[in-house]
C-alpha cells in the first residue's frame, strides 16, 4: 500500500493571458499511492482541474505553461518528457474521466467505435477481441445489454449511461491512475450513487489509484482515502479523510465543513464563507485565504505560510500552526 | 412518435441499422424541400446523360454545311438568298428536322450531340475542380484551427492573399502561358478556389476543437493526426458537403466564362464554347446560344437548390 506511484512537487501552471498571468496552479505538492483515492476539494476556479490536467499536459498551450515543479510517475519525469512519450502514457498509464460526458464523447461515432478505437491502437488487438473487451468493460460499468449499447450514438444514451460509457472508455487501456474530474457534476443523484460505487469497485478490484476532483465533501467521505483542500491554486491542508472531516485544521476547511447542511441542527439558514474565491489573476499576498479568514492575524497578509505537520500525516499551511511550532521549538 | 430521427430510441437494432437510419433521417428531411428534390433529380438526369448520352448521339464534331443553321424541331427560319441570274432575293423557309431535334450550329453540327458532350465536360470540370478545392479547403481549415498559433496565422494570411488575388486574371494568364487545356483549367480553379471553404471550415473546427471530446481523445493518447482525421473531419463533413454543392455552380460558370471569352479548351465541347460560338449568330440562329444558356441556367440553379436543401437537412439546428 505504501507504494508511491505519482508524485507532484511544487507544481506551478500559469496561463499567460492578455489580462495578465493567471496562476491557476501555484505551487502544489502531493503524492498518490497505489490503490489509493486522493480527493482534491475546493471551490470552483481554485485550480483543481488544471492541476490534474497538468499531469498529462492537457491544458491549452499557449497560453498555459508549467513554469515550475516536478511531476514523477513511476520515476518518469512527466514534466520534461517528450510529447511522443507523454502521448503513450496518456490513456495507457494515466486516464482522465471528464465532467461532462455529453461533450466528451464524439457525437458522430457510436460508443463501440470510440471504445474500440482506443483498444485497437494501444493494445494492438483485432476488431473481434476489441469488441469483446469493450463489452466486458461496459458490463463492468453495469450498463445493461452491453452488446447493444456498443451500437448506440452518444445522443441515444441517457446521461448516466454516457458517463459510464465515458469511464469505460477511459479504462479501455487498463490505466493505473484514473483522474476523475468532477465525474458526477452533470448527472442526477441516483446515477451519482452508481458512479461512486463503480469507482469504489475499481479501486478495490483493480487496485487502481484515483485522483478524485470534487467540490462536494460528502463524496470525499464516500470514496476518499486522503483529501487535499485546494485554495487559490495551492493545497492548504492535506490529511486522511477522517481527520479532515472530524478535526479540520485550516480555517478554510472548517468553513467548508460548516457549510454542509446538518440534518440534526435546527438552523434556519445555511452558513457560508463570506467573500468570493480569489481571482487567480491577482492572488492576495501572504496566505491567499486571509481576506476571508475569521482568524486572520497580522502576519497572514505578509508572509506565505508553509506546510507543517500537525499530527502524523496531517499537514496544513496556516500561520495558526506555524506560530505554535515556533513557540514550542 | 412517427418521426424517424437520431433522438428516437430504437430497440434491438444493429450498427448497420443505425447508420442507415441516420441516412434515412437526413433523406426524410431533404425530401421535405421540394425544390432541392427537383434540383437533385435534374442533376442526376444531367449526370446520366453526360455519362451515357454520347454513346447514342451523333458525333458532335461532324459538320455538314448543307444543314448549317437548321432550327430546332418545330421552329422555322427564313433565309434570303441572292440569285445572281435573276438578280433578286428569294426567301427560303428552313424547317426543323427530326434528325437534328435541337437544330444545328453555323457549321452544321448537331446541337443535341454538342450539348450532351458539353454536359459531360461541364460536370467533369465542376466535380473535379470543386473536389480539389474542397479537399484543400478542408485540410487547411481543419489544420489551421486545430494547431492554432503561428500555423493558424501563416495559413490564414496565405488564405487572405489567395482571396484578394484576382483569380480570374491568374486563370487567364496561366491559360495564356500554358495553352488552354481542360486539365489546366481544373487545376487552376481547384488550387485557387479553396479559400472560402477553408475559412468556413476553420471557423467550424475552431468551435469543435474546444469541445471536451477532443481533449478526451488527447487524454486517451490519440495523436494530432488521428484527432484531425478521425475526430475533427468527420464532424465537419456535413458542412463540407454543403459547401461543395454550393460551389459547383460557380466552377461550372467559371469554366463557361473562360470558354466564352475564347480561353476554353478548343479540343472539348463545353457549354461555354457553344455559347461563345452562338453569340456571333444570334441574329440568324438564336438557338445556338440559347440552348447551352438554358442548360447552364438549369444546372446551376439545381445545384443551388440542392445545396440549400442539404444545408437545412444536415444542420441539426434547423427544423425542416
Amino acid at each position: 500500500m505504501n507504494d508511491v506511484i505519482l508524485e507532484v512537487n511544487n507544481l506551478k501552471t500559469w496561463f499567460f493571458t492578455r489580462r495578465g498571468i493567471v496562476k491557476a496552479v501555484n505551487g502544489m505538492s502531493y503524492f498518490l499511492q497505489r490503490g489509493e483515492c486522493l480527493c482534491l476539494v475546493g471551490e470552483s476556479g481554485c485550480g483543481k482541474s488544471v492541476s490534474a490536467l497538468s499531469l498529462l499536459r492537457l491544458f491549452d498551450s499557449p497560453p498555459g505553461k508549467i513554469v515550475d515543479g516536478k511531476i514523477f510517475y513511476k520515476g518518469i519525469d512527466l514534466r520534461h518528457c517528450e510529447n511522443e512519450q507523454l502521448r503513450k502514457i496518456r490513456g495507457r498509464d494515466i486516464a482522465v474521466v471528464f465532467q461532462n460526458a455529453q461533450s466528451a464523447l464524439n457525437p458522430v461515432f457510436t460508443i463501440g467505435d470510440q471504445i474500440m478505437e482506443q483498444i485497437k491502437i494501444h493494445k494492438k488487438m483485432n476488431t473481434r477481441d476489441a469488441q469483446s473487451k469493450a463489452i466486458a468493460l461496459l458490463n463492468e460499468m453495469r450498463i445493461p445489454d452491453a452488446r447493444r449499447a456498443l451500437q448506440l450514438y452518444p445522443h441515444q444514451m441517457s446521461g448516466g449511461m454516457r458517463q459510464r460509457a465515458m469511464i469505460a472508455m477511459s479504462l479501455s487501456c487498463d490505466p493505473e491512475v484514473l483522474v476523475a474530474d468532477e465525474p458526477t457534476t452533470a448527472v442526477d443523484v441516483t446515477i451519482r450513487a452508481q458512479i461512486m460505487s463503480i469507482l469504489q469497485e475499481l479501486k478495490v478490484n483493480r487496485n487502481m489509484s484515483i485522483i478524485f476532483i470534487t467540490h462536494d465533501l460528502s463524496q470525499v467521505n464516500d470514496i476518499g482515502d486522503r483529501a487535499a483542500v485546494v485554495y487559490g491554486g495551492k493545497i492548504v491542508e492535506i490529511a486522511p479523510v477522517k481527520d479532515i472531516l472530524t478535526s479540520p485544521a485550516h480555517p478554510y476547511t472548517e468553513g467548508l465543513i460548516s457549510c454542509l447542511p446538518d440534518i440534526s441542527a435546527d438552523r434556519a439558514r445555511l452558513s457560508s464563507i463570506p467573500g468570493n474565491a480569489p481571482n487567480l489573476l491577482d492572488i492576495p499576498s501572504g496566505c491567499p485565504f486571509h481576506p476571508r479568514c475569521n482568524k486572520v492575524m497580522e502576519i497572514c497578509s505578509q508572509t506565505e505560510p508553509v506546510m507543517v505537520n500537525i499530527k502524523g500525516v496531517h499537514q496544513v499551511a496556516c500561520h495558526l500552526y506555524t506560530m505554535k511550532i515556533e513557540k514550542t521549538a | 412518435m412517427t418521426e424517424v430521427g437520431p433522438h428516437v430510441k430504437h430497440k434491438g437494432q444493429t450498427i448497420a441499422h443505425f447508420k442507415s437510419n441516420l441516412l434515412r433521417y437526413y433523406w426524410e428531411r431533404l425530401k421535405k424541400n421540394k425544390l432541392s428534390l427537383a434540383g437533385l433529380t435534374f442533376i442526376i438526369f444531367i449526370a446520366i446523360i453526360g455519362l451515357f448520352g454520347p454513346i447514342f448521339t451523333l458525333d458532335p464534331t461532324r459538320s455538314d454545311f448543307n444543314l448549317a443553321n437548321t432550327p430546332p424541331l418545330g421552329f422555322t427560319r427564313q433565309e434570303s438568298i441572292y440569285d445572281i441570274k435573276s438578280n433578286e432575293f428569294t426567301t427560303r423557309i428552313i424547317e426543323g428536322r427530326i434528325d437534328h431535334p435541337l437544330g444545328t450550329d453555323s457549321k452544321g453540327r448537331d446541337m443535341l450531340a454538342m450539348l450532351i458532350a458539353g454536359a459531360r465536360i461541364s460536370l467533369l470540370v465542376g466535380l473535379l475542380a470543386t473536389g480539389l478545392a474542397i479537399f484543400w479547403g478542408t485540410l487547411i481549415g481543419v489544420i489551421s484551427a486545430y494547431l492554432g498559433g503561428w500555423v493558424d496565422n501563416v495559413l490564414m494570411r496565405f488564405t487572405d492573399i489567395m482571396m484578394t488575388f484576382p483569380f480570374f486574371l491568374l486563370l487567364v494568364l496561366i491559360v495564356f502561358v500554358y495553352g488552354p487545356s481542360l486539365l489546366i483549367i481544373i487545376l487552376v480553379i481547384g488550387l485557387t478556389g479553396w479559400t472560402g471553404a477553408a475559412r468556413l471550415i476553420r471557423s467550424e473546427a475552431l468551435s469543435l476543437r474546444t469541445r471536451d471530446f477532443i481533449t478526451a481523445s488527447r487524454a486517451l493518447g490519440a495523436s494530432d493526426i488521428r484527432i484531425i482525421f478521425n475526430h475533427l473531419i468527420p464532424n465537419v463533413i456535413s458542412l463540407v458537403i454543403v459547401i461543395a454543392t454550393l460551389s459547383i455552380p460557380g466552377v461550372i460558370m467559371a469554366e463557361a466564362a473562360l470558354s466564352f471569352i475564347g480561353l476554353g479548351d478548343p479540343m472539348s465541347t463545353s457549354w461555354g464554347t457553344i455559347l461563345n460560338a452562338g453569340q456571333h449568330t444570334l441574329d440568324t440562329s438564336w438557338w445556338v446560344a440559347v440552348e447551352p444558356g438554358i442548360c447552364l441556367f438549369l444546372t446551376v440553379l439545381s445545384f443551388n437548390f440542392l445545396g440549400d436543401g442539404l444545408r437545412d437537412a444536415l444542420d441539426p439546428r434547423t427544423s425542416v
